[in-house]
């Protein structure tokens, strides 16, 4: 698949583009094709149509121009502010130079998006930018990915002439807003974003700007209250420069070794898409991708720091076996395991096969193939009926594919369809709760920590044996989200462990040559 | 007459001397006070409109801007997305924060009710029943006088419901800035009106579209209400006689600085710079060195320029700008570079911060003079002032930064030599200057 490095400001690839996106209409598809001819503006020599009330910056992003436009403050999910006055064109006729972001594109009108006048005003607002910047790029976890550095490179001048002091934040250089996000108030460039979004995204309101002119800082709205809003995470993804970074990445990696994959995050129904950063195969971080119909350009930050518990130390990462003298459940090898569970399932006369809502579409018809005509199959996802926790991507039903397991014609788990079972098999990749199975003989599949096999075993739970299987950035397959779109992947990472994919797990279990 | 002009009289200041000129009864005795709102209202607002557009009266915040061009752009039947008609909303601009300026205070304090007679004729022509008037935080005093004279038009049943049994309903209501000087930019006004911070929208939409709380919305200067009185009642021939082709009526200038008697003078507008300057008692203290011709963000006149009229036209061809009538008169003992200091310091402390160029270029400009005061400067860095002011001028939402360039890049061009020999000799230091002139600056007095 061709993939694009995307920067957080940009509009990203449409989605016709992302071939794990199910519906196959373009982005803005004209509804009524029988309409008059569109109106045409003419951006740098070749004329394009738009939808009147389009802004110059909408059209040139529709035509994937927007690589041409610098822009600091103009966000295509937010509000129009038109103050960092970066994206300034020339439109013929016109007496000024027009911000892009917001000139609403005129039918005939003239633009030029790197003139001499353009180039010489980009210059000057980075001269500008550059005054009170404290150029700390060595020690910046944004440099690499920051916009400040790449517009500077592309328009920036040469050299300074500022020789006064440097505008210094003391109490705001190194400022905890949460417990999630870092404020260095030095390098900000007063783009106001992070104010618009909170203001018009989250509508939380929990960030202001306070004071005026060069003084003006950033400020969490109520001290007291702090920032409690549920997407601080996009803040660091579209802030441009390192003012605003997220704890849990700050420090750990310079961006330029990060190797970024798509995925889709399994942390809840909503299925956002995300970008898997990694180093080495060991994620450093997620990151939303834009999708129109899922989940914009955001992302939650439950979901954002899931990625941890496929990295955690307790992560049961090579199949398990109980000792036979005391119990005690110890690692294996893949061959002993597969002989033990496979005559296990051979001579038990009554299975239950509780599928966890984290299993992908391809991976519960298997299972559906597999057992259904020797085992009772149900699923599972422990969270109830979804509802929406806010009005932007959150969820109650904190597993991925709830609608597409159901969809494959599997009825959900009661608490009676364990009883009078010999043996219980729960496959189950982290993200569904465990299903009640209290005194059972129970195969375990898929991602589990040492806590809960530990849980399961207070719980009187005789466990058979732990079969380690592949998360959802180590696996490709496909979700089906909670409004109703199946989102397919790629794996986005190699599995480091010993864990093996679903389809290998069950044609040892069932005794198939696979 | 005195001022060469034949057809000059006082509209807004006749009586600004006498004792009790504020007070209601003063005006309806001895200056046919709310005779002119009679009129008026019998009037149709779109002849009230026509009257002020054929009296060539221009907006006196400082852009001049045709008043009843401005009156005609409010749409006349708003209605809303659900056809709910909506309301239009009156705005008085009196956040009076020009340094040099203070015309506006002497109506407030002397003659509110022709600011108040002029905005109910003016809501009356647009179609408005609310009108805001924005004034300046500092202005206590102002405030108290001028909640007065409401209090005192309300209980005359010149505001409120029914006004003099014409079914005209005008209601008016005084909002408190907060002590921002761009709260004088309309658009910042209206947000500040509106309980955000004064930072200005982008413009489309303009305010007659999305104006105060998204209505509707006509933004005046108070000198440009009580000029209205005038206009309906005597008609707009006489006022717009007494002014230049394109821009009728008196001006009123605040004359500060070095002269003899400073002060708020009205005055028509085929008068020179020379010519106000000796109105206000000639230079005081030493010869005449520069004028700053209409507030701080004016570029500077030199002495030798001073016989440019003081018309909008004519300051704007001689590259600066008639603003708010602000004159501030500077005499041979001042130091251009301290003094622009001055105008900087108060424009990096006033910048919104929204722009770019304006919230860094305000604040670098003012270090940079602060640095060439301080002993520290280079020829490079009067070049850069230059290259500085070019980014900045036109390239942001408001005219803010363009505000901030007239005094820095027309100190630099026009007495380029003191700069040099400031930067030659170390500063104001090496000069043998150790104290700032810039107190003895914007003295007002009226």
């Amino acid at each position: 698949m061709k993939w694009v490095v995307l920067m957080s400001n940009t509009i990203t690839i449409p989605a016709e583009d992302l071939n794990y996106t199910s519906g196959k209409m373009p982005v803005h598809s004209d509804p009524n094709p029988e309409a008059k001819p569109l109106p045409k503006v003419t951006i740098d020599g070749k004329a394009y149509e738009f939808k009147p009330g389009d802004t110059i910056m909408q059209v040139a992003e529709r035509y994937k121009l927007h690589e041409d436009i610098p822009r600091y403050c103009y966000h295509p999910g937010m509000p129009i502010a038109g103050t960092c006055r970066m994206c300034t064109v020339e439109v013929e006729k016109a007496p000024k130079l027009m911000t892009s972001c917001s000139t609403p594109a005129g039918d005939g009108m003239v633009v030029h998006t790197r003139s001499e006048k353009v180039l010489k005003s980009r210059n000057g607002v980075m001269d500008f930018l550059l005054t009170n910047h404290p150029l700390d790029c060595p020690v910046c976890d944004k440099a690499g990915e920051c916009e400040l550095q790449d517009y500077t490179f592309e328009y920036g001048p040469q050299e300074s002439n500022f020789k006064e002091e440097k505008r210094v934040y003391e109490s705001a250089t190194t400022k905890k807003l949460s417990d999630k996000i870092t404020l260095n108030m030095n390098r900000c460039v007063h783009c106001e974003r992070c104010v618009r979004f909170t203001d018009d995204v989250t509508k939380t309101n929990d960030l202001v700007m306070v004071n005026r002119g060069w003084h003006k800082e950033l400020m969490v709205t109520d001290e007291k209250v702090g920032l409690v809003n549920d997407y601080q995470g996009c803040l660091t993804d579209f802030c441009p420069v390192g003012a605003l970074t997220m704890n849990d990445f700050r420090f750990e990696k310079r961006v330029w070794f990060l190797e970024k994959k798509p995925s889709v995050c399994d942390g809840c129904s909503k299925g956002c898409n995300i970008e898997v950063h990694h180093d080495k195969e060991v994620v450093q971080r997620y990151v939303p991708i834009f999708n129109e119909k899922v989940n914009n350009h955001w992302m939650c930050d439950e979901g954002r720091l899931s990625y941890h518990t496929y990295a955690d130390a307790n992560r049961i990462v090579s199949p398990l076996l109980p000792d036979t003298a005391s119990g005690r459940l110890s690692s294996t090898n893949w061959e002993t395991a597969a002989n033990i569970v496979n005559a296990r399932v051979k001579n038990a006369s009554k299975i239950l096969v509780v599928v966890g809502t984290d299993a992908t579409n391809e991976e519960a018809m298997l299972i559906k193939g597999h057992f259904s005509a020797r085992a009772e199959v149900k699923y599972h996802s422990g969270f109830g009926e979804n509802k929406a926790l806010d009005h932007l991507l959150r969820q109650s039903d904190k597993t991925p594919n709830t609608k597409g397991v159901a969809a494959i014609g599997l009825s959900a788990m009661q608490a009676s369809d364990v009883t009078g079972k010999d043996l219980v098999v729960v496959i189950r990749q982290g993200r569904a709760q465990m299903p009640k199975v209290e005194g059972q003989d129970v195969i375990l599949v898929g991602v589990y920590s040492r806590e809960e096999i530990d849980a399961l075993k207070a719980s009187n739970v005789r466990i058979q044996a732990v079969l380690p299987s592949l998360a959802t950035i180590e696996k490709e397959g496909s979700f089906t989200n909670c409004d109703g779109i199946t989102q397919s992947f790629n794996a986005a990472v190699v599995h480091r462990g010993k864990a093996l994919a679903l389809p290998k797990i069950l044609a040892a279990l069932v005794g198939e040559k696979h | 007459m005195m001022y060469n002009n034949e057809h000059f009289e006082p509209v807004i200041t006749p009586n600004v001397t006498k004792p009790g000129c504020e007070t209601l009864d003063f005006y309806i005795q001895n200056e046919d006070g709310y005779k002119a709102l009679e009129k008026a209202l019998k009037m149709k607002p779109n002849e009230v409109v026509d009257e002020v557009k054929k009296s060539n009266l221009r907006g006196r915040g400082g852009a001049g801007f045709p008043t009843g061009m401005k009156w005609s752009f409010m749409p006349p039947n708003p209605v809303d997305a659900n056809g709910n008609v909506k309301p239009k909303y009156l705005v008085c601009n009196a956040d009076e924060g020009e340094p040099g300026t203070f015309k506006d205070r002497l109506i407030f304090t002397k003659t509110p009710h022709r600011m108040i007679e002029g905005m109910i004729i003016g809501g009356h022509a647009i179609g408005s029943n609310k009108g805001f008037i924005y004034v300046r935080g500092e202005w206590h005093k102002e405030i108290r006088l001028m909640q007065k004279a409401l209090d005192d038009a309300y209980a005359k049943g010149l505001l409120g419901k029914n006004i003099l049994g014409s079914g005209f309903n005008f209601d008016l209501v005084i909002y408190k800035g907060a002590g921002a000087y761009l709260c004088g930019e309309e658009t910042a006004l209206l947000n500040s009106l509106e309980g955000k911070r004064g930072e200005p929208r982008l413009k489309p939409p303009f305010p007659a579209q999305v104006g105060a709380y998204g209505m509707p919305s006509c933004v005046n200067n108070v000198e440009t209400f009580a000029a209205v009185p005038y206009i309906i009642q005597k008609g707009w021939e006489k006022y717009a006689k007494m002014g230049t082709e394109r821009s009728g009526g008196t001006r009123m200038i605040g004359v500060s600085g070095h002269v003899n008697k400073p002060g708020v003078y009205e005055l028509p507008m085929n008068l020179s710079i020379n010519d106000i300057i000796e109105i206000a008692g000639g230079v005081k203290g030493g010869k005449l060195k520069a004028v700053i011709p209409g507030g701080a963000s004016a570029p500077m006149l030199r002495a030798d320029e001073c016989h440019v009229l003081t018309d909008y036209d004519s300051l704007a061809k001689a590259g600066t700008m008639a603003g708010s009538g602000g004159l501030i008169v500077m005499n041979d003992t001042v130091s251009i570079p301290e003094a622009t200091y001055t105008l900087l310091k108060f424009y990096e402390h006033e910048s919104c911060g929204q722009c770019s160029q304006c919230r860094e270029g305000s604040h670098w400009l003012a270090r940079m003079f602060k640095r060439i005061l301080d002993g520290g400067g280079t020829q490079d860095d009067l070049d850069y002032i230059a290259k500085i002011c070019g980014n900045m001028a036109g390239q942001t939402i408001c005219a803010f930064a363009d505000a901030v360039t007239g005094p820095a890049l027309s100190s630099v061009r026009k007495f380029r030599s003191e700069f040099d020999e400031m930067i030659l000799k170390g500063g104001l230091h090496g000069l043998g200057r150790q104290e700032s002139v810039s107190h003895e600056m914007g003295g007002a007095h009226v």
